[in-house]
């Protein structure tokens, strides 16, 4: 996958002999339409349904759209298409730079130097990255009976029509995003938070209230404090839901949602370790599973190293491929010290609008530096886009500052454009800058990104 | 006798406005004299000025709008069902936009009500250093003093009056956003049963000097299915660099619309059909070509609105060549206690956005005890054209010619949009660079970007840039993915290396 392919190739690249371990396609799960992608990016899912709710401004700015239906296997079959040169891609770039590729299942033996065991074959190295990444989980049946008959992101790509009516189960961005895609291209869908009222509970609440309510907005019925009893399939072949709410202070409620084609689990991901006879080796995993490394991403065993979702650390691709690079460059080039720093790592959720975030929210902001220290400066309002429309999706930012010279140490914010916005932001808030520095800087007009430029 | 207000601004767009309710925050007495001479051909608008009216804003809508028709045609490769061709109609985008302007001008007339600044909607000129004269469109007449007056007037585009026919029968920006029908359409009148729904329109653009408004207005144009065609003399966005500049033409081209390159009209007639025939100089071929068109657009530059101003009165100099007023670092002119800020000052961006700030802080150093000066450096700023060009800092022209091509190194890529792979779209002229010093940490000295949502992207780079961030910093930070603007974090492919700079993926 992005961390594994990044290693082996920079490695490679200076001048290590490599071999990489790989039983299915090549770029794993951030690009194979067979798996979702960790960092939350549908590969041109989310462009599929912004084209979709745009649609429907087009009257707004002058253009005749007579009524507009959506065909899911166009996309299905272009994005398939997509994928599969990517997977040439991938390989051809590995083939290029003389790394030899070993089909299969890689796990560890018993022999006294680590050494990989492939279909009967044993290869050895003095370095070994595991980059294995990780799978959707989905609840045993023995806890929610029925559960198995719901599927996960990793089956949502292998649908071949538009379910009808929807339920997906989870709060995460992942849960977030399927849900925005399906409800706009007109599956009937429903979410259902466990636990709370909002959604991506550890982003900051301004975004976890502001997206909570803009899934309601596009159409998703959000249920709070739920969770699914039982799952049965009916006579016709559509599954009945049985849910059960919560709500504090009340008495627990239950109901079915019925006829419900299509129930997708999206509450969490585990990673692929259980196979890997990692304890052959003296390689310690936490309690998920994940790979213990230290920060320059070494295991509990000497040679043997693990980066991205496989870790269970800030699971996006960007960063896997960076930690990745950085490791060859600290094995391969003598660069001692190399390593990725964890903090300041920008990141985006691809929902209706997209949300850009960066640093500490503010109840971290406030936990780490006290309350009279972090400043906080937030706006909200309706993007230029709106002015001629009768749809209107509003943007809302927030700035976290602390200390006297009022450094930025959290950046979030939900609106369209927020995708493309934040990248340059990240760059200035690695740097340090201050609330100073962003008044300091001329804003472009008329764009979103002007806004955070001239907060008050 | 004491002035009547401590703050007079003549001219309510955005430099004014901004200047004008900073200083009523510190509990002044400003008042603000707006007015709005008609275009040649009639055109009038209301209080905000240039970005809010017939600039900025409607273009960036209209621009939206032919963002619009091409995702309309992209969605169906993303499985929506759409019969082609769709059918654009202008007085419903131009309705829209215009009502909305018209709510902007009120809500402007209601921020001053609300932060009791004076309005006067009157033209002004002066009658000595502390006293403008008022007029009003019926020609009466008030006296206004005041401690300090701020000239913000702004500009108006220019004609190529030495061109027969162009005064009489072409436009300009201040029309275009005001038309109730299309441009593409000539009214008939000897044939009531033609109608031209897909018209002919030039944008003429002679001296460049504002070449990113026929550029942009010859984009969104052509966008929402008009058959446009630009014709200008030299080079295309002169004072850009000029390698992003042919990037974006050829986009253009690419997408329909039509360039006559290095010709200038030499008259503009009228047909008996109603539509416009031009005659113009071919001075690669030496020949004269000429073709009709329903609409003819000068952009060729905006000339500063000081005519009637009466600046000779009381002596506030101006640049002999552009007329602009000439200021100092703190937007004072030759004359004590009159200052001047916005399009009309020489030397400044054309530039809403350095309007506003250089008001403000002026309006803080009267009022305010405060010394800040207004940064003129590091401005960015993005031209719409349907693939947009964002950019902050030095041209690559300007780099080597400051530092030396030896002492600066130019990190590129081509990249493709992911949106733009389901729909088969062009790519080719997708690009970025980074231009830096070649030294060791590498300050990054400007930055070029083209392609979608090119402002949001360069926003956020601009301020890195105005902290001094170099090629290091920016390799430091984690991309976001999948997005355009992470391939700004991933440039490593020099210019000099002559490596293939086409990004391959992760």
């Amino acid at each position: 996958g992005s961390g594994g392919l990044a290693g082996a190739r920079r490695a490679a690249e200076l001048g290590a002999r490599v071999a990489l371990v790989e039983p299915r396609r090549f770029g794993g799960t951030c690009v194979s339409p067979w798996s979702w992608g960790a960092d939350g990016a549908p590969t041109g899912g989310g462009r599929e349904t912004r084209t979709g709710t745009f649609i429907h401004d087009h009257a707004d700015y002058g253009f005749q759209t007579p009524s507009v239906k959506f065909n899911w296997r166009t996309i299905k079959e272009k994005r398939d298409a997509y994928v599969r040169r990517l997977n040439e891609i991938y390989e051809n770039n590995l083939k290029k730079a003389h790394i030899d590729i070993i089909r299969g299942y890689g796990k560890f033996t018993a022999d006294p130097q680590p050494t990989i065991e492939v279909d009967g074959k044993k290869y050895t190295a003095p370095h070994i990255l595991i980059a294995t990444g990780g799978r959707p989980a989905i609840p045993p049946d023995s806890e929610i009976p029925g559960a198995s008959l719901g599927i996960t992101s990793d089956g949502f790509f292998d649908l071949e029509e538009l379910p009808r009516r929807s339920v997906i189960v989870g709060a995460g961005y992942i849960a977030v995003e399927i849900a925005g895609i399906l409800s706009t291209l007109g599956s009937k869908s429903a979410l259902l938070i466990r636990q709370d009222a909002v959604v991506l509970r550890t982003f900051d609440s301004l975004i976890s209230s502001n997206c909570t309510q803009e899934l309601e907005n596009i159409g998703v019925d959000v249920w709070k404090h739920t969770k699914v009893k039982t799952v049965t399939k009916t006579p016709c072949g559509l599954l009945d839901v049985t849910v059960t709410s919560s709500v504090p202070g009340h008495k627990p409620t239950e109901g079915v949602i019925r006829d419900v084609d299509c129930l997708l689990w999206a509450v969490g991901r585990e990673p692929n370790t259980e196979d890997l006879c990692l304890d052959l080796v003296g390689v310690q995993v936490d309690d998920k599973g994940h790979v213990v490394v230290d920060e320059y991403q070494n295991s509990t065993r000497r040679g043997i190293y693990a980066v991205g979702d496989v870790c269970g650390r800030a699971l996006l691709t960007p960063v896997a491929i960076a930690a990745g690079r950085k490791l060859a460059h600290r094995l391969f080039e003598g660069k001692q010290d190399s390593r990725l720093d964890y903090h300041n790592i920008p990141t985006v959720v691809f929902s209706h609008p997209p949300i850009g975030t960066v640093g500490l929210t503010e109840d971290e902001a406030v936990a780490m530096h006290g309350k009279e220290n972090v400043k906080i400066y937030n706006t909200s309002f309706t993007p230029l886009y709106y002015a001629v429309t009768q749809r209107k999706v509003k943007c809302v930012m927030k700035l976290v500052c602390a200390g006297k010279e009022e450094k930025v140490v959290g950046l979030h914010m939900q609106g369209v454009g927020c995708d493309e916005m934040l990248q340059g932001f990240a760059v200035a808030i690695k740097m340090g800058a201050t609330k100073a520095d962003l008044d300091n800087t001329v804003a472009i007009h008329p764009t979103s990104a002007e806004e955070l430029v001239t907060l008050r | 006798g004491k002035n009547e207000y401590d703050l007079l601004v003549i001219g309510g767009g955005s430099g004014g406005l901004a200047c004008a309710k900073e200083a009523a925050q510190f509990g002044r007495k400003v008042a603000v004299l707006d007015y709005v001479d008609p275009s040649p051909q009639g055109t009038k608008w209301g209080l905000g000025g240039t970005c809010v009216n017939v600039g900025c804003i409607p273009k960036k809508l209209m621009h939206q709008a032919a963002l619009l028709g091409n995702a309309l045609k992209d969605a169906q490769h993303y499985g929506w069902n759409i019969s082609q061709p769709v059918h654009h109609t202008w007085s419903v985008m131009a309705q829209a936009v215009q009502n909305y302007v018209k709510s902007l001008n009120w809500g402007h007339r209601v921020q001053l009500q609300d932060k009791k600044v004076k309005y006067f909607h009157m033209k002004g000129s002066f009658s000595d250093p502390h006293t403008i004269r008022g007029l009003t469109k019926a020609g009466k007449e008030t006296i206004v003093t005041a401690e300090n007056i701020v000239i913000a007037t702004g500009g108006r585009p220019k004609y190529p009056t030495h061109i027969a026919g162009a005064l009489e029968y072409g436009i300009t920006s201040d029309d275009l956003f005001w038309l109730k029908e299309s441009p593409g359409k000539t009214l008939p009148v000897y044939c009531p049963f033609i109608l031209h729904l897909s018209g002919l329109i030039v944008c003429i653009s002679l001296t460049d000097t504002s070449p990113d408004v026929s550029l942009e207005c010859a984009g969104f144009l052509t966008g929402i299915g008009l058959d446009t065609t630009v014709m200008m003399r030299s080079i295309p966005l002169r004072g850009f660099d000029q390698q992003m500049a042919s990037l974006v033409t050829e986009h253009m081209e690419s997408y329909g619309t039509k360039f006559l390159k290095r010709c200038f009209p030499t008259k503009v007639e009228k047909l008996e059909s109603n539509r416009l025939q031009v005659t113009w100089k071919n001075t690669d071929l030496g020949t004269e070509e000429g073709d009709s068109f329903d609409t003819v657009m000068w952009a060729v530059g905006r000339a500063p609105d000081t005519e009637t101003l009466n600046l000779e009165t009381v002596g506030v100099k101006t640049n002999s060549e552009t007329g602009k007023i000439i200021v100092d670092a703190s937007e004072a002119t030759s004359v004590p206690h009159i200052y001047a800020v916005g399009d009309i000052t020489e030397g400044r961006p054309e530039l809403t956005p350095t309007a506003i700030a250089a008001g403000k802080l002026l309006a803080r150093r009267l009022f305010g005890q405060s010394s800040e000066l207004m940064d003129y450096d590091n401005v960015p700023t993005t031209v719409f054209t349907p693939l947009e060009y964002g950019c902050v800092g030095l041209s690559e022209e300007a780099a080597v010619q400051r530092y030396g091509s030896d002492n600066i190194e130019v990190y590129h890529a081509y990249y493709k949009p992911l949106e733009f792979t389901v729909a088969e779209r062009d790519a080719t002229q997708c690009y970025m660079k980074m231009v830096c010093l070649r030294e060791r940490e590498q300050r990054i000295l400007g930055l070029h970007f083209i392609g979608p949502n090119a402002g949001e992207v360069i926003q956020g780079f601009a301020l890195g840039i105005k902290c001094g961030a170099t090629y290091r910093q920016l390799m430091k930070t984690v991309g976001i993915h999948p997005t355009c603007a992470e391939e700004i974090t991933k440039l490593h492919i020099t210019k000099r290396s002559g490596l293939d700079a086409t990004v391959t993926g992760c």
